[in-house]
């Protein structure tokens, strides 16, 4: 009968008012929000991409073919399976004005079906086909806003696409199937596909992909179409996609990001459990006359318990409800605003699914952070009335709590990882948080220790004596204080050195490394007046150029390459593949041997050497790559050194040249040349006297590269300002807890003639050395955490990044000396006699 | 004749309350000398404390003149009243108000660190012993009993050689024996520093040994007579 004893004891308790249960509530409401916010953001744009799959498809289905267009055998299959069918060809390109301005772009070359889905929005605002009939005598052309202010042409002016000129009759406003994941190199250009003839683009060997959009019949089975498309035309390379998951890789992103996110939103959870344990222990402490009372007229300890579990308990649901409601309600109200920001479509609404995860990791969190104090009150004994020592006690619980806390841990991280499908994510990031925690309650009982060591040497300074006893004796906040603060700004530092480390990797080293360009879609007879055009040029110190197809590895040891490799990147996609008879110069063989100058005999392939120990594979083991359609099957003779890190010339696959005999292809060159003006020249140069190649600035593509970096970091900076503001909201919490000890302290202090300024300063000096001891563990764990993500993940150097670093212990510092004297201002105005008149 | 340590006019308390402003004191006009033990006495709510608070600038008169050490404290800052203490007067209270954060020695070394002294530390334990405590300098106020925790605060109080000790019904959470215990304490430091005991208690027998009682009544002097 002790539950229903309790819920009667419990009712009567919450009659007061939920007064002291600010913290706990807004601790409950921000950690549940943060969740309930990226869940609710992510399944958005899922169902964004989900509702809208056609259009950003451009049909309801998708063939896709890299390097030739399709052969008769799948032009039938798709004549027989759709009702309509649309080609485009989709390919980089140089946009090169009468001024000589040029620009490299993403052309899409389409047929007059196209868009099956959707519309293409122009300005000024015209039906696609007529802008694109062009006009006095050049066929039309539209491109995007970015690529017509870079060129420097507006409207009726002309450029050319290879030896092909055009007129840009509008610009885009809206393409309804961008095809990429947010992350292109070049603006788009859309072009009549029949425009291209006469361009020296798209010859034999060119990168291009081709896509055909089809219209199903209403009645298609998808699934089943999927099977026959995969059965029809196993070994094309013919990649299939339907409007169900028309942007795979997008879809993928945002759901990785949002997982990551999810888990950056636990450690605001960890914070708030540190907060609301705090809050709970300052709650029962008030409590302990009650309990000793009740104890006193019976209650037995299960009924103490359920009283105060079943107040938790309510206060936690009202906490969920109310993080629920902002979580969930803030993006659907902020819908609209956010979609205009977003390169995804979104169709902002309140999903169940992460309402359900966020609730479900509050319950826990909550459980996990409440039961020790709960156990605690338990063991409140009557005597508590007359004598303090038989209060409430800190600490230890007995093994019994302590295996419920360890075992409802467990199944926070199994649910965790359930969610964020990344066991391996998960476990780091919650070995990063306890580890933070652990670090940071080393810390605090260190500083503590400290306090109470260094407080008797302190004669003469009553300022720092004050401050110090406040952290090292009784009734201190410094473990809460150190502990929410602390692990904020330790998910910050650690955002801070990854970052910085990766900018600094990419936009500070890598451009002195790299190349300056690559040139792509150079034919066999460019090729002797390239090198002889850069041999001359003096600010050249190195061009590497070597013969590059694209295939897709479809089979390993005759087995289906995703099955052998599945996840990893080499058989994700199609690849570039080149060949060589002598052994390329600075190119290193780990294990096997070359084939040598000359060879002849069968096909043979060497592979990347940590590529291929990734994958699992061996010398010895099949490769099958389909080239342009027709499959080319060779054992791994030899394993090789290849570092992608440099941006240089770097292939996983090559194999001997008699083995891709006959199979057209162009080439690829890099080269670095030491000045900028040099590579203005060798730009204009090579691009005017070989319209069809395609030059790619390394600088652009890693300033592309360092902006994306900046958007991911700054998404996961504002996952960490939760856990930040949820960590400032304990703060005060905590300083408002300690005001009435701090008032009463200030009082006794006035009236043994301290003067408010010093006072002041002592309140200020607390708050200083517990915010500069948070900020330093925070430094460490920080850069700990970024060090180990940049050794271990990144495979980067690290250097300790120092404005980010410092930034986080003045943070520190300066948070808590905001909320300790906002919360100084009461103490230091009240008269003593009041204050101490109310301790009688 | 030399001026009064302490020296009220027409001194009036008024506080701000949940039914308004309160009357405490009325038109209190008094003098206090040097050396003197003044017992302050009536019943509960009569205003003794308050009186005593007034004295000791803890609290501000809203009418009238208050002057301790020949300075008039209505014109002093909060700060400027704090330096006062520190350098004057010794406060002792019903509840001790050890600060908690603090070890005894530490409680007691507070007010001569506040006054620069660099011996803080030592006469605190010199204090302590006086009172019997010097063996408990290290515990906090939660590990000592009333009447250890009253010791301290004696000892406080008396640390600074304050001219003026202003002690708030000092036994009155006390046992008989620990309370008179405690006055013997009290009256001792008196004694051997000669300064002045202004003393709010309930108990006759305490106030007879003082030079002089001054009786109140709703917040009015009803007496002032020599003991």
């Amino acid at each position: 009968m002790s539950l229903r004893i309790a819920a009667r004891l419990a009712r009567r308790e919450l009659r007061g008012g939920l007064k002291g249960f600010r913290i706990f509530l807004g601790c409950v409401i921000l950690g549940v929000a943060a969740i309930a916010a990226v869940g609710t953001l992510r399944e958005s744009v899922r169902a964004g991409l989900a509702t809208q799959g056609a259009e950003l498809l451009g049909g309801d289905a998708e063939l896709e073919i890299t390097y030739r267009f399709a052969n008769e055998t799948e032009r039938v299959w798709m004549a027989e399976n759709a009702t309509r069918v649309s080609e485009i060809a989709d390919f980089r390109s140089m946009a090169v004005t009468g001024e000589g301005q040029r620009e490299l772009t993403q052309v899409k070359a389409v047929d007059a079906a196209y868009p099956l889905v959707g519309a293409v929005g122009l300005s000024p605002d015209m039906p696609l086909a007529t802008a694109l009939a062009g006009a006095g005598g050049l066929p039309g052309a539209v491109m995007e806003p970015v690529l017509a202010n870079r060129l420097g042409i507006a409207p009726g002016d002309s450029f050319r696409l290879g030896e092909q000129g055009f007129r840009l009759m509008a610009l885009i406003t809206r393409e309804p199937d961008p095809s990429r994941a947010g992350f292109g190199l070049g603006p788009r250009t859309i072009v009549a596909r029949t425009a291209l003839d006469g361009s020296g683009l798209l010859a034999p060997g060119s990168l291009f992909t081709s896509r055909y959009r089809l219209d199903l019949p209403a009645a298609a089975d998808l699934d089943a179409l999927a099977a026959r498309a995969e059965a029809a035309l196993d070994g094309t390379g013919a990649r299939w996609n339907d409007a169900r998951n028309a942007s795979p890789r997008v879809a993928e992103f945002v759901t990785r990001l949002g997982a990551f996110l999810v888990l950056v939103g636990l450690s605001g959870l960890a914070v708030g459990g540190v907060g609301i344990s705090a809050a709970l222990r300052a709650y029962l402490a008030t409590k302990v006359q009650v309990i000793a009372t009740l104890r006193t007229l019976g209650a037995d300890q299960r009924t103490i318990f359920l009283t105060y579990f079943l107040q938790v308990g309510l206060l936690a649901l009202l906490g969920i409800l109310g993080g629920l409601l902002l979580g969930v309600g803030l993006p659907v109200a902020l819908g609209p605003l956010i979609s205009a920001r977003l390169p995804v479509p979104a169709v902002f609404a309140p999903y169940p699914a992460p309402m359900i995860e966020a609730a479900l990791y509050s319950v826990l969190s909550v459980l996990i952070f409440t039961l020790w104090p709960l156990a605690r009150a338990r063991e409140v004994r009557a005597a508590a009335l007359y004598r303090e020592a038989a209060g409430a006690r800190h600490g230890w619980p007995g093994w019994p709590w302590v295996g419920v806390t360890l075992a409802l841990l467990a199944l926070l991280i199994g649910t965790a990882a359930a969610f964020s499908g990344n066991l391996r994510l998960t476990l780091w990031t919650a070995g990063g948080i306890l580890g933070a925690l652990a670090a940071l309650s080393l810390a605090a009982l260190l500083v503590t220790r400290a306090a109470r060591a260094w407080r008797p040497r302190l004669t003469g300074r009553p300022a720092l004596g004050w401050a110090l006893g406040a952290i090292g004796g009784p009734g201190s906040t410094a473990a809460p204080v150190m502990l929410s603060l602390g692990l904020g700004l330790s998910v910050l530092a650690a955002v801070g050195q990854i970052d910085g480390n990766l900018r600094r990797a990419i936009a500070g080293d890598l451009p002195d490394r790299a190349p300056s360009f690559f040139f792509v879609d150079l034919q066999q007879d460019q090729i002797p007046w390239f090198l002889d055009r850069l041999a001359t040029d003096p600010a050249v110190s190195r061009v590497d150029h070597a013969p590059m197809l694209r295939g897709f590895i479809t089979r390993i040891n005759d087995r289906p390459a995703r099955e052998v490799a599945p996840g990893h990147w080499v058989v994700e996609g199609d690849r570039a593949v080149s060949y060589a008879g002598a052994l390329p110069a600075r190119t290193e063989i780990t294990e096997g041997t070359w084939w040598g100058e000359g060879y002849d005999g069968p096909p043979q392939i060497s592979f990347a050497a940590e590529e291929a120990a990734e994958m699992g594979l061996r010398l010895g083991d099949e490769i099958t790559v389909n080239i342009l359609g027709r499959d080319f099957t060779a054992p791994i003779t030899s394993l090789r050194e290849v570092d992608f890190s440099s941006v240089g010339m770097g292939f996983v696959m090559l194999m001997n040249p008699s083995a891709l005999a006959g199979a057209p292809h162009t080439f690829i060159a890099t080269v670095y040349a030491d000045s900028a003006e040099a590579e203005e020249a060798i730009l204009r140069d090579v691009t005017d006297r070989h319209p069809n190649v395609t030059a790619i600035s390394v600088r652009d593509a890693l300033l592309r590269v360092t902006d994306l970096l900046a958007s991911l970091a700054s998404a996961t900076s504002w996952g960490a300002s939760v856990t930040l503001l949820t960590g400032f909201l304990v703060l005060i919490g905590a300083a408002a807890a300690d005001q009435r000890a701090r008032s009463y302290e200030a009082a006794i202090l006035k009236v043994l003639g301290a003067t408010r300024a010093r006072i002041l300063w002592g309140l200020a000096l607390r708050a200083l050395i517990l915010g500069a001891a948070a900020g330093l563990v925070a430094l460490g764990a920080g850069i700990g955490g970024g060090w180990a993500v940049s050794h271990f993940v990144m495979e980067t150097p690290f250097t300790v990044i120092w404005p980010s670093a410092l930034a986080i212990v003045a943070g520190g510092i300066a948070v808590t000396l905001l909320a300790g004297l906002a919360y100084a201002i009461g103490p230091l105005a009240t008269r003593p006699a009041r204050v101490l008149r109310g301790r009688e | 004749m030399t001026s009064p340590l302490l020296s009220l006019d027409g001194a009036c308390l008024a506080l701000e309350g949940n039914a308004g402003l309160i009357e405490i004191l009325h038109s209190i006009t008094l003098d206090v000398h040097s050396g003197e033990t003044v017992g302050l006495v009536g019943p509960s709510g009569s205003g003794k404390s308050s009186l005593l608070m007034l004295m000791g600038g803890l609290e501000r008169a809203t009418g009238g003149t208050v002057r301790a050490m020949g300075q008039d404290l209505g014109t002093m800052n909060e700060d400027a009243l704090a330096r006062l203490r520190r350098a004057h007067v010794g406060v002792v209270f019903q509840s001790f108000h050890l600060i908690p954060t603090m070890t005894a020695l530490e409680n007691v070394a507070t007010p001569l660190e506040l006054a620069g002294r660099p011996d803080a530390r030592t006469r605190a334990l010199e204090e302590l012993d006086a009172v019997g405590l010097a063996a408990r300098a290290g515990h906090y106020p939660s590990q000592l009993s009333g009447g250890e925790q009253q010791r301290v605060a004696l000892a406080r109080a008396a640390a600074p050689r304050p001219a003026l000790i202003l002690a708030d019904e000092p036994t009155g959470n006390l046992d008989s024996t620990t309370g008179a215990a405690i006055i013997d304490l009290l009256f001792g430091l008196r004694d051997r520093h000669g300064a002045t005991l202004v003393l709010v208690t309930h108990d006759p027998d305490l106030a007879a040994r003082c030079d002089r009682v001054i009786a109140l009544r709703d917040g009015r002097l009803e007496t002032a007579a020599a003991a």
